[in-house]
């Protein structure tokens, strides 16, 4: 075991010794047909696998679906009500996470190769799958002669590569460009037949043959390219950057981007600069000029008892800020700067630790000042309804936003519940059983209703945002009992060692607890995730339009589509499928990335 | 080596400093009393070999030295800082005696390398390059310079322990706690760590072993404490301890392992 962690290469060249791999015939005598009872299970269950497939394909396939109702109404069931002038936006934030993604793989250098055998095999299965269900579908003997052609053409260039003597291998993401370039291409040149959506215009939906419209296959083009471009221009650039520099750069701009993307591009704020210079800058310069002398000061390893009371001193002062007229922004940043400042023993020390606080703490005030900025701008982008999203887009917002803030909150309370402090526990826990024994459905309409009642005169909250608060603290009960579990499975032994070297409580939980816990806790916390996205599909209760409600509601009563209840649905079915599936998948390898320290 | 000779190394022991104080130590769990009346005085560079059957306390006596369990009456000094409950003391205390675990307790997370150098970076404030390079140099001092980008999983129990005893040494502390080292590993593998903690103990370090290498307490030991029901029975020099018992019960003790 001389290089187990660096060279996956060797790891392979460790393998034991394959079993002789057995003729297909012998294979399927072993497998399938080995006693009595096995093979009337083979039989059996190859009847009703066959009769459930040709059921599906016959339903799917069938001359009275209305497929067009999905394939006309894409736009509807992505993005709702978004206004269609404004589809530039949508496509520069669809450029912009692309640039970044691509950036990101290749600083990463996520490339992984796969054999040319094993592509061979993929290929003759996905060649075999294709032809059972050519021959299974509904289909005249031309089309099914056609696509076994085809399919027959696919088996024959699988063959060949498994021939192909030698340890050769293709990269996958080439694979993927290739695929993904040969889709956007078709756009240009088959046929897809073009099903325009026109609001003023009688009839609205028309039948149009020929490629679809040029406001698709441009973006999508011009989008592709881009991500191209920026992955093979920052794998050039990778060899001369340095790497950690470019990660963390990457890792931040990934955190910033959402704030920066909803609001600048998908909102369009009209800012009143006067407004803006005069007091959201000066505010934002003052907290950070002088809470950066005070976290200078607090952080020198000499500042004492005096520190902590000065720390305590900001925080009851931004707490009871609240008591008196005094604009949000202030009050809210004074609270942050208490924290800072309660938290700055830990980090005192060396001169670089002492900066970088002070950094991140300008950093944390610039980004609460633009959010607060940002949220008590009106949106210029008019829509119908007081949000720009509905439709899945709706469904990835809530879910992206609950999941990424339930994930600290359900940290958070699963520290509470299990630390020494008999408060902290208590509140947690009763949070934590008070939220579980409520329905999901009860917060949600909680949080639409009463919540806005509750608020301050003046004080405006969105629907949608209201609920993802609703929606996020329900989910970080249940996050917090998954990550509860990860801690205990961490031994006494590994507090009591990071205890003896000295560790305080807060590093302990950081740098020794925290990881083991929840490299434990991953199987059960993306589950959780997939939870949480699936069940996006009640905010339909509360009226808001996500996807699954213009499915079964919206399209099926389009005087074009009328009853297309079925096909919608099922199309849906498949986009959760789709979504759900990759998350369980990339929670498998990294499952087996962090897996690499285990005994 | 033998004994003569480590002695003549330590040279003015006898001069030296009290470094850890215990006054009649007190410890219960429930009703079950773990430490009777424990009264001890340990030297600068001392090494003091603690034995007793299972359930005697001396584990639990190790651990109240750093903390890690609570004593309940009496009082412990360690260089100089009593242990209270003021936290800063035991942090102070902790970051100034190392303990070895019997189930070595590596963060199993953390390459060998982020496992030793990991507290000097956080506790002891240091930049990552220095302590990274300390690191270095104790893996080379217990021998497996080699393995410091492995993680803990791919050791053999042995070099596990070896790396355990790099974590703690990086701390430098004072004093250094084994709790039964060896008792967790195979037998070919016990000599390894013995060796390193026989280098270490000429090298000055004030420790505190509780084993059950009998030739280890022999050879290494200026001192052996015999415990049992939680009450130090007998102490004196090794030769003494296993020559010339006195009390009854370490007889009996003796005549079991021996």
């Amino acid at each position: 075991m001389s290089n187990l962690s660096t060279q996956p290469a060797v790891e392979h060249a460790l393998a034991p010794p394959e079993e002789p791999k057995l003729p297909p015939r012998m294979w399927i005598q072993k497998n399938l047909f080995s006693t009595p009872f096995n093979s009337f299970l083979t039989v059996i269950s190859t009847l009703l696998i066959l009769a459930i497939v040709r059921g599906l394909l016959s339903f799917i396939f069938n001359p009275l679906r209305q497929w067009n109702a999905t394939a006309t109404n894409l736009r509807l069931l992505m993005t709702q009500a978004y206004p269609e002038e404004q589809y530039i936006r949508v496509w520069i934030c669809v450029a912009i996470i692309l640039i970044i993604t691509a950036t990101t793989m290749a600083a990463w250098r996520v490339d992984r190769r796969i054999e040319v055998i094993h592509l061979g095999r993929h290929l003759l299965t996905a060649a075999t799958g294709f032809a059972i269900v050519t021959l299974l579908s509904p289909w005249s003997v031309s089309a099914k002669a056609y696509w076994l052609l085809i399919s027959s053409l696919l088996a024959g260039i699988g063959l060949t590569l498994r021939r192909i003597q030698g340890e050769r291998s293709v990269s996958n993401l080439s694979l993927v460009s290739i695929a993904l370039a040969v889709g956007v291409g078709s756009l240009w040149v088959v046929p897809y037949g073009h099903h325009s959506f026109v609001a003023d215009r009688v009839p609205r939906i028309l039948h149009e043959p020929g490629t679809v419209a040029m406001s698709t296959k441009l973006p999508w083009t011009i989008v592709l390219l881009v991500a191209f471009f920026s992955y093979f221009g920052a794998r050039s650039m990778r060899n001369r950057l340095p790497a950690k520099a470019t990660k963390t750069a990457l890792v931040v701009t990934w955190l910033l981007a959402p704030l920066f993307l909803i609001y600048l591009i998908l909102r369009d704020p009209n800012f009143d600069m006067g407004h803006v210079f005069s007091t959201d800058l000066p505010i934002f310069l003052a907290f950070a000029i002088l809470g950066s002398i005070l976290l200078v000061w607090l952080t020198k390893p000499t500042v004492g008892e005096l520190g902590r009371i000065v720390a305590a001193a900001i925080i009851v002062t931004g707490v009871g800020s609240f008591l008196i007229p005094m604009r949000m922004v202030v009050r809210i940043l004074l609270i942050l700067l208490g924290t800072f400042s309660l938290a700055a023993p830990s980090f005192a020390g060396g001169k670089i630790a002492r900066k970088r606080y002070t950094i991140c703490w300008i950093a944390s005030a610039a980004v609460l000042s633009w959010l607060i900025t940002a949220v008590n701008t009106p949106s210029t982008v008019k829509v119908p309804g007081d949000f720009f999203l509905g439709g899945f887009s709706l469904t990835l917002f809530v879910a992206v936003l609950t999941i990424v803030i339930s994930f600290p909150l359900g940290v958070l309370l699963a520290l509470a519940r299990t630390s020494k402090m008999p408060i902290f526990r208590l509140l947690a826990t009763w949070f934590i059983e008070f939220v579980r024994g409520i329905p999901l459905i009860t917060i949600l309409f909680f949080f639409s209703i009463m919540v806005p009642l509750f608020l301050p005169v003046n004080m405006h909250l969105t629907e949608v945002a209201a609920v993802v608060i609703g929606y996020a603290l329900f989910s970080s009960a249940y996050l917090a009992e998954n990550v509860r579990g990860g801690l205990q499975s961490v031994t006494r032994g590994q507090h009591e060692a990071a205890e003896a070297v000295g560790m305080t409580t807060a590093q302990k939980t950081a740098f020794i607890v925290l990881p083991q816990a929840l490299r434990v806790a991953i199987p059960p916390l993306v589950g959780h995730c997939i939870g949480v996205f699936k069940e996006t599909s009640l905010l339909a209760i509360i009226g808001l339009f996500d996807v699954l409600y213009i499915a079964r509601n919206v399209l099926p009563n389009q005087t074009a589509f009328m009853g297309s209840t079925r096909e919608n649905l099922l199309f849906v079915s498949l986009l959760y499928w789709l979504f759900c599936y990759q998350m369980s998948k990339s929670s498998q390898r990294l499952e087996r990335r962090v897996g690499l320290g285990e005994r | 080596m033998d004994k003569s000779e480590v002695n003549a190394v330590r040279g003015e022991l006898s001069e030296s400093q009290n470094i850890i104080v215990c006054e009649n130590v007190n410890k219960w769990y429930g009703d079950f009393q773990a430490l009777d009346q424990v009264s001890a005085t340990i030297k600068e560079q001392e090494v003091v070999v603690v034995l007793g059957p299972s359930g005697s306390g001396k584990s639990t006596w190790i651990r109240c030295i750093n903390r890690l369990e609570q004593h309940q009456e009496g009082r412990i000094v360690v260089d100089g800082v009593e242990l209270t409950n003021d936290l800063r003391n035991i942090e102070q205390v902790r970051s100034e005696v190392g303990m070895v675990f019997q189930q070595f307790n590596l963060f199993p997370h953390l390459t060998v390398r982020d496992n030793v150098s990991l507290a000097p970076i956080w506790v002891r404030k240091k930049p990552r390059s220095e302590a990274e390079e300390e690191a270095m140099t104790l893996l080379q001092r217990v021998g497996i310079p080699e393995q410091a980008d492995k993680y803990p999983g791919q050791l053999s129990g042995g070099q596990q322990q070896r790396v355990a005893i790099a974590r703690a040494l990086a701390m430098e502390p004072k004093i250094m706690l084994f709790d039964e080292p060896t008792s967790a590993l195979d037998p070919e593998m016990i000599k390894e760590v013995l060796d390193v903690m026989k280098t270490l103990a000429l090298s000055g370090m004030t420790m505190m072993v509780i084993t059950h290498e009998m030739g280890f307490a022999k050879e290494v030991a200026d001192r052996v404490i015999f415990m049992e029901s939680g009450q130090i029975v007998e102490q004196g020099t090794p030769q003494h301890f296993f020559e010339n018992p006195i009390e009854e019960r370490t007889k009996l003790f003796l005549s079991q392992i021996l």
